[in-house]
């Protein structure tokens, strides 16, 4: 529906004003006619409670078509309700023995429309459309129906010789001809096709119910269980006039069904007065959004606050990031397809014809992205903008640390393949080199002996230097025992004296345990080349995070240790090194504990 | 004296039978990994074994566990650790528990087979055998708030000597002093690390260790 503009928006209120203004005239004429001429052939006149029911029931509606009408976004849904509510009263208007007989001709046709607007409100309900085609379709018939019937009984049926009339029975303005049969099967058939109407609009409602979201279907109900019952009295009615011949409200069963149908329409005018105010509260709430959205920061603010607004917690923004060809959350982090998700209603917020935000709902809220101002739009760009950098910050990252893994990984096997092949390989060969020697000596040929004895201290020399460098790639005892022993074994091969206090050297996982110890190596080397005397390493838990530090007296800059700061930033820590007196090397890593 | 070896590497394997056989030492078993062995040492109850450190299938500590499971379960079998790796860490975790007939000795040090077969005579004798290379070590540590520091450098000296396993009489030669001067020097260490003197321990293991084992 498009947006009317100002002047002709003030002409239709107005219109509508008056409108309900005659629809409650209407009403308290049809009173004060059930309760003088036509007391005994209307449910109103029949007893007081009839009255208060009818008037309940018919201002029910015409308030119910006024305040939605009054709103800032008039709706068929009220006009609908206006409509209903008007012809409520002409059953009451028709019984006004005595009236103007053009009066009583109008309400008696005006009567068999009561039903037709009321389902085509019901069905506008919630999204001021009826939506789906069988619902549009069913619409359609009703009416079509109700205009032969209402054609049909005006032209052909003369009150006179009707057998079942009890109300006004002498007076129609627009008879053409009087063909009393063929208005009898008219009435009979009108009826049991206005029942056959009802049982299709409960089914409708009952599919809507059903299919909606948790949240959706609460506030469905307020008017599609009223309306579902008023469909059922609808029906009984025409099961119970089957057996009477005329429609007396005095009878027992007829009254009841009367009673049940009028607290209905009752109960529904007042679902549709709440779902009105509901909705203004929540327009309002959201407006009030776009006054905050420069205090809006942290990622996913404009999700818990439309959340909060729209009193849905499970509302969820995704953004499209064409590049990826992924949905993200404002953090920037993939989330699956929101149109996957079952029981979930997707909207669909676009921009200069361009979507920006996918927002999945309970659908509880009908017409969603008319709530959803300009100002909100552009914050929702603006948090488009930040999830994608975020997101690929958030891929960078993760590239970092998978490059880091692999070389960690690449170093753990390069120490394996060392130990398991090159340092048994000469093992076994010092081994030989040995018992050679011993031959040797057995021989008594000093030479060899002397040979093979210098052989066997060259091997050994190798051995230590390949036990160093296996070390060096990856020290073993980090990957088994942990950063607590590891850092002992290099205190004591530091080339200075390095005092290790370890208060949390629990075990971590493997690429914090060797960002930790590659930057404490490459720190105490550093220290060394600056001639420091000594270096004190200190690794602790402080509040998620890894603290280790290196502090050394040498002279100099400290380096900026490139290869430890890439380790640590990959698993999104810091490293900073300065030296002002003593420097200290300070890395931070987070982790979720030790 | 009887010797159960556990290596997976075949060469080594032989190579460390060989000796041992040459050497007039009764090889029991030989087997290449963990299962095998704690099998070997139930079926020929061994003086001592002599276990890789890495072994199948994990290739990390298979060996030590094997060996402290040998020391819990069979108390008379000594264990000595063979490792590639100058680990403090890996030496302590075996002594700790079971500091008695246990040993922690780098590879190619077996190779020398007058320092294997008296690394397993200690053992035999219930004392303690650590990686001159490990001691050395644990020497250089700078310790803080220690009973050692109470030693004179001689003593930390004889120290060092016995928890490489070496006896009294090896100490004497090798520091060019008599038997009875490294006598009188055990006896001052044992004093000063509060030794007492209680038939139930065996104070040269308990001094190894309180040396081993660093504050802090």
């Amino acid at each position: 529906m498009s947006r009317a503009l100002p002047a002709s928006a003030n002409v239709a209120a107005l219109a509508r004003v008056v409108a309900g203004l005659a629809g409650t005239v209407v009403a308290v004429g049809a009173v004060a006619v059930a309760e003088g001429p036509a007391r005994a052939t209307t449910y109103a006149g029949s007893s007081a409670t009839g009255a208060a029911l009818t008037l309940a029931a018919g201002l029910g509606l015409i308030t119910a078509g006024l305040v939605i009408s009054l709103g800032r976004r008039p709706s068929r849904t009220g006009d609908l309700a206006l409509l209903a509510g008007s012809c409520w009263f002409a059953p009451a208007l028709a019984a006004w023995r005595g009236g103007p007989p053009l009066v009583l001709s109008i309400a008696t046709v005006a009567a068999g429309f009561t039903f037709p607007f009321i389902l085509h409100l019901v069905l506008t309900h919630p999204a001021d459309r009826v939506g789906s085609k069988p619902a549009r379709a069913l619409t359609a018939l009703v009416y079509a129906e109700a205009l032969i019937a209402g054609a049909v009984l005006a032209l052909f049926r003369d009150p006179y010789y009707d057998s079942s009339c009890l109300a006004n029975c002498t007076v129609n303005s627009f008879l053409v001809r009087s063909l009393p049969s063929l208005a009898h099967v008219a009435e009979i058939s009108d009826r049991w096709f206005t029942a056959a109407a009802a049982t299709a609009l409960i089914a409708v409602c009952a599919w809507r119910l059903v299919r909606a979201s948790w949240p959706a279907r609460q506030r469905l109900l307020l008017v599609y269980l009223p309306a579902m019952v008023f469909a059922a009295a609808v029906i009984a009615r025409a099961a119970a006039l089957q057996r009477v011949i005329f429609e007396d409200p005095f009878n027992p069963a007829l009254s009841a069904i009367f009673a049940a149908g009028s607290v209905a329409i009752t109960l529904l005018a007042a679902g549709l007065i709440s779902g009105v105010v509901r909705a203004r509260a929540e327009r309002q709430a959201v407006a009030e959004i776009t006054a905050n959205l420069n205090q809006a920061s942290a990622a996913g603010w404009l999700q818990s606050a439309l959340a909060a607004a729209l009193r849905d917690p499970g509302i969820q923004i995704a953004f499209w990031l064409p590049g990826r060809q992924c949905y993200v959350n404002a953090s920037g982090q993939a989330v699956p397809d929101p149109s996957t998700e079952s029981g979930r209603v997707v909207t669909r917020l676009t921009r200069n014809e361009r979507t920006i935000a996918v927002i999945s709902h309970s659908g509880a809220v009908p017409a969603i992205e008319s709530q959803i101002g300009p100002a909100i739009r552009l914050g929702l760009e603006n948090e488009r903008l930040q999830a994608e950098s975020l997101a690929e910050l958030e891929e960078l990252r993760t590239s970092r640390a998978r490059i880091v893994e692999t070389a960690d990984s690449e170093r753990r096997r390069l120490e394996r393949n060392l130990h398991d092949g090159a340092q048994q390989r000469l093992l076994a060969l010092s081994y030989d080199i040995r018992v050679a020697c011993a031959a040797a000596h057995a021989d008594g040929d000093a030479e060899t002996e002397m040979a093979l004895g210098d052989a066997a201290g060259t091997m050994q020399g190798i051995l230590g230097e390949l036990r160093d460098l296996a070390h060096g790639i990856y020290p073993a005892v980090l990957a088994e025992a942990g950063i607590g022993p590891a850092l002992a074994t290099l205190a004591d091969t530091a080339p200075l004296p390095v005092q290790v206090l370890c208060a949390e050297c629990g075990r971590y996982p493997a690429p914090i345990e060797a960002a930790a110890y590659f930057a404490v190596a490459e720190a105490v080397d550093d220290a060394a080349r600056r001639g420091a005397d000594h270096a004190a390493v200190s690794v602790a838990h402080d509040g998620g995070r890894l603290v280790v530090t290196v502090e050394d007296n040498g002279s100099g800059d400290a380096s900026s240790m490139v290869a430890a700061a890439d380790r640590v930033g990959a698993l999104g820590g810091s490293l900073t090194a300065r030296s002002a007196g003593t420097a200290v090397c300070r890395a931070e890593i987070p982790c979720a504990s030790s | 004296m009887r010797v159960v070896i556990a290596e997976d590497v075949m060469l080594t394997r032989e190579g460390i039978a060989r000796l041992l056989q040459d050497a007039g030492i009764d090889v029991c078993a030989a087997v290449g990994d963990a299962a095998a062995l704690l099998r070997a040492v139930g079926a020929t109850q061994p003086d001592a074994a002599i276990v890789d450190i890495r072994m199948p299938p994990t290739h990390t500590d298979e060996g030590l566990a094997a060996a402290q499971q040998i020391r819990a379960s069979h108390p008379d079998v000594g264990v000595l650790i063979l490792s590639q790796y100058i680990e403090p860490h890996y030496a302590m975790r075996l002594l700790d528990e079971h500091p008695e007939r246990t040993g922690y000795l780098l590879k190619e040090r077996i190779f020398d087979v007058a320092n294997l077969i008296d690394a397993l005579r200690r053992l035999a004798d219930g004392e303690t055998v650590v990686d001159p290379t490990i001691v050395a070590r644990l020497f250089a540590r700078k310790r803080h708030a220690d009973p050692l520091d109470q030693l004179s450098d001689r003593e930390r000296e004889v120290l060092a000597l016995v928890a490489e396993g070496l006896s009294n009489q090896a100490i004497a030669t090798s520091l060019f002093i008599t038997e009875r001067t490294v006598e009188a020097h055990v006896k001052q260490i044992f004093q000063k690390l509060g030794l007492n003197a209680d038939p139930g321990s065996h104070r040269r293991v308990l001094a190894v260790l309180a040396y081993l084992r660093r504050p802090g």
